[in-house]
């Protein structure tokens, strides 16, 4: 490899990096924000984002509706599935003696069956794409070559970052969720309505995963397998510091361009182990994430 | 507060049929039966660090793929007595577990969880890969498993050895429980704080659990090749993973007789759905929420140890 190949290499690699970083960096942000007030780390993430790229297939080629409609619907319904999930099942497990465990379990149990539900339909049997909206031509960065769909999904992800941002540091329901994840106790002190609280922040998890699916249907096929997808948005958060949202979209940025530069430059058969190894090097070098802040002190 | 009760009943009646069966039944069935004694092994492995020191890994099928894979590479190379190669993959399961726990549990609890979990898929892949090892996606023959130069060859052959692992497993948990190190798991799966209190080391603690936890899967792997001569990178998937926690949790986390019975119902049930992949998913996935809901404690949870928590006679 010469130096102008090498150099060409690291330009497409952090460019294709930022563009699917930033759909991994949309789910972290869904798990930190679920982990953050309800203490549950999601195990389900990846089949919510799953099943949200399945109602839009489902919707737009069995149903045939156009994307006007779909996008909307598919946002809605996972947003509401997830929502009710946190309402119905969470809160009882919570109820019913829900420590770490049981919560952990819990949503182990809804990826199993939201996965086996969508392989019991037949519809993963033959894995299709969603058609693209916005055209794959090449576009030039630098020396790369990004198409225009990387582009809009980039920018996509960064206006949901943005309008998260938003929702959290200047509005009411933002505030209260915020309080929730610093001090349940205290936030239900000042008449904060945890359940209900709890509730919005799964919506929002599933409104986020709704939206990374549609980003990043159209490039690649649909099978039950992308849930697999998660593991990387798990590095992320982890690299982040899996408390701290900024963390989560750093995480995610990183763990993308890490796992195109080692696909450019090793093989791409070692991208699978890449979210292991941010993994592993994240706890032996900074175990608290780059954004995790002092390591803390559980007060009892 | 300890009195011959349903449990040794119920052991004795479970020895008599393991005793009559060989003769009674089919190679089929035998070979349920040793899966269903593999199984009984994994579920014990995940009890000790889910329900006696309440930590959650979900790298079970990762170590049990070490034992497997370890146990056959020995068997088809060396042909020692089986034993030694049952051992070498718990061994090494267990070392590699005390690395992954020692880095995971730097940090808060859930890291484990995560961190096992990335180590279970990344371990299915090097088992995919490793082709001048483990064959890739070609899968392994193996040897059979030998002991002083008799082959163990069929079912019925490993049968009085399977059976005898598992014992030997499930009396090394009923000893692991009852001892001042089983009680000290359980103070920090009630409270990490309170146990650091007492003077327990609780990292430490929980990393043990999870050595052991690891050691007992990968000796379940090696038992895997007393009576299998294939093994194929498909089956060391995140579901096993979930199979052997749908046992532990079904029967009663905290609850040996819950995993052991947790371990034979499922077994059973994976077998009888074995070529119906979606609708297994289905019903594990199903049964882990319902049970979380309505049941979090599962069929067999110990009622006696959760009256005797409340006693200071349990704390260690």
């Amino acid at each position: 490899m010469t130096f102008g190949d090498a150099w060409l290499f690291l330009q497409q690699g952090l460019l294709s990096g930022l563009v699917t970083g930033s759909v991994y960096a949309l789910l972290a942000l869904a798990i930190v924000a679920v982990f953050k007030t309800t203490d549950v780390p999601n195990f389900a993430q990846g089949e919510i984002f799953m099943i949200g790229a399945y109602i839009a297939l489902s919707l737009l080629l069995l149903a045939k509706l156009p994307y006007a409609l779909v996008i909307p619907l598919t946002l809605v319904v996972v947003a509401g599935g997830t929502a009710l999930f946190q309402r119905f099942v969470m809160e009882r497990v919570t109820g019913s003696r829900g420590v770490g465990v049981q919560l952990v379990i819990a949503t182990l149990g809804l990826a199993y069956l939201l996965k086996g539900l969508v392989r019991q339909t037949g519809l993963g049997d033959t894995p299709r794409s969603l058609p693209a909206l916005v055209s794959s031509e090449p576009v030039l960065i630098g020396d790369a070559a990004l198409t225009r769909l990387d582009v809009a999904i980039f920018v996509v992800a960064v206006v949901t970052m943005v309008l998260i941002y938003l929702l959290f540091n200047h509005t009411r329901i933002g505030k209260a969720m915020r309080a929730v994840g610093m001090n349940p106790r205290a936030a239900q002190i000042v008449g904060i309505r945890l359940s209900r609280i709890r509730m919005l922040v799964w919506a929002m998890s599933g409104l986020i995963s709704a939206v990374a699916a549609l980003l990043i249907t159209p490039k690649v096929l649909v099978t039950p397998d992308i849930a697999h997808i998660a593991i990387l948005a798990y590095a992320a958060a982890i690299v982040g510091g899996f408390t701290s949202l900024p963390g989560a979209v750093l995480g995610g940025l990183i763990i993308g361009v890490v796992e195109n530069l080692v696909g450019l430059f090793i093989s791409t058969n070692a991208i699978v182990v890449a979210p292991f190894l941010a993994i592993l090097v994240t706890l032996i070098v900074r175990p608290q994430g780059l954004l995790g802040g002092k390591p803390q002190v559980k007060k009892v | 507060m300890k009195k011959p009760g349903a449990d040794h009943l119920a052991l004795l009646a479970m020895l008599a049929v393991l005793c009559v069966l060989p003769f009674a039944v089919t190679g089929y069935v035998l070979y349920v039966v040793n899966l269903l004694m593999v199984f009984v092994v994994l579920a014990l492995g995940m009890h000790v660090v889910i329900g006696e020191a309440g930590q959650f890994a979900l790298s079970h099928t990762a170590f049990y793929g070490i034992g497997i894979y370890t146990a056959g590479l020995l068997n088809t190379a060396f042909h020692p007595p089986f034993v030694l190669s049952v051992l070498a993959g718990g061994l090494l399961a267990a070392v590699l577990g005390w690395v992954i726990g020692f880095l995971a549990l730097r940090m808060r609890d859930i890291y484990l969880a995560l961190a096992t979990f990335a180590f279970g898929e990344a371990m299915q892949w090097v088992f995919l890969n490793w082709e001048g090892v483990t064959g890739g996606s070609n899968g392994m023959r193996m040897q059979p498993a030998e002991l002083f130069g008799w082959k163990l060859t069929n079912d019925l052959q490993a049968y009085p050895f399977v059976v005898a692992i598992a014992a030997l497993m499930l009396w090394l948990t009923v000893l692991i429980s009852r001892s001042q190190f089983g009680s000290a798991l359980r103070a920090v799966r009630e409270s990490d704080v309170a146990a650091l209190a007492m003077g327990i080391d609780a990292r430490a603690m929980k990393q043990w659990a999870f050595a052991i936890s690891a050691a007992f899967a990968g000796i379940a792997g090696g038992t895997y090749t007393l009576f299998i001569s294939f093994i194929h990178p498909e089956s060391l998937g995140f579901q096993t993973t979930i199979l052997v926690l749908t046992m532990v949790v079904v029967g009663g986390i905290g609850s040996v007789r819950g995993a052991v019975a947790g371990a034979i119902t499922f077994g059973i049930i994976s077998e009888l759905l074995r070529q119906a992949l979606s609708v297994q998913e289905i019903i594990y996935g199903a049964i882990l929420m319902g049970f979380m809901m309505f049941k979090p404690r599962g069929l067999f949870a110990d009622r006696r140890r959760r009256i005797a928590r409340a006693t200071p006679e349990t704390q260690a």
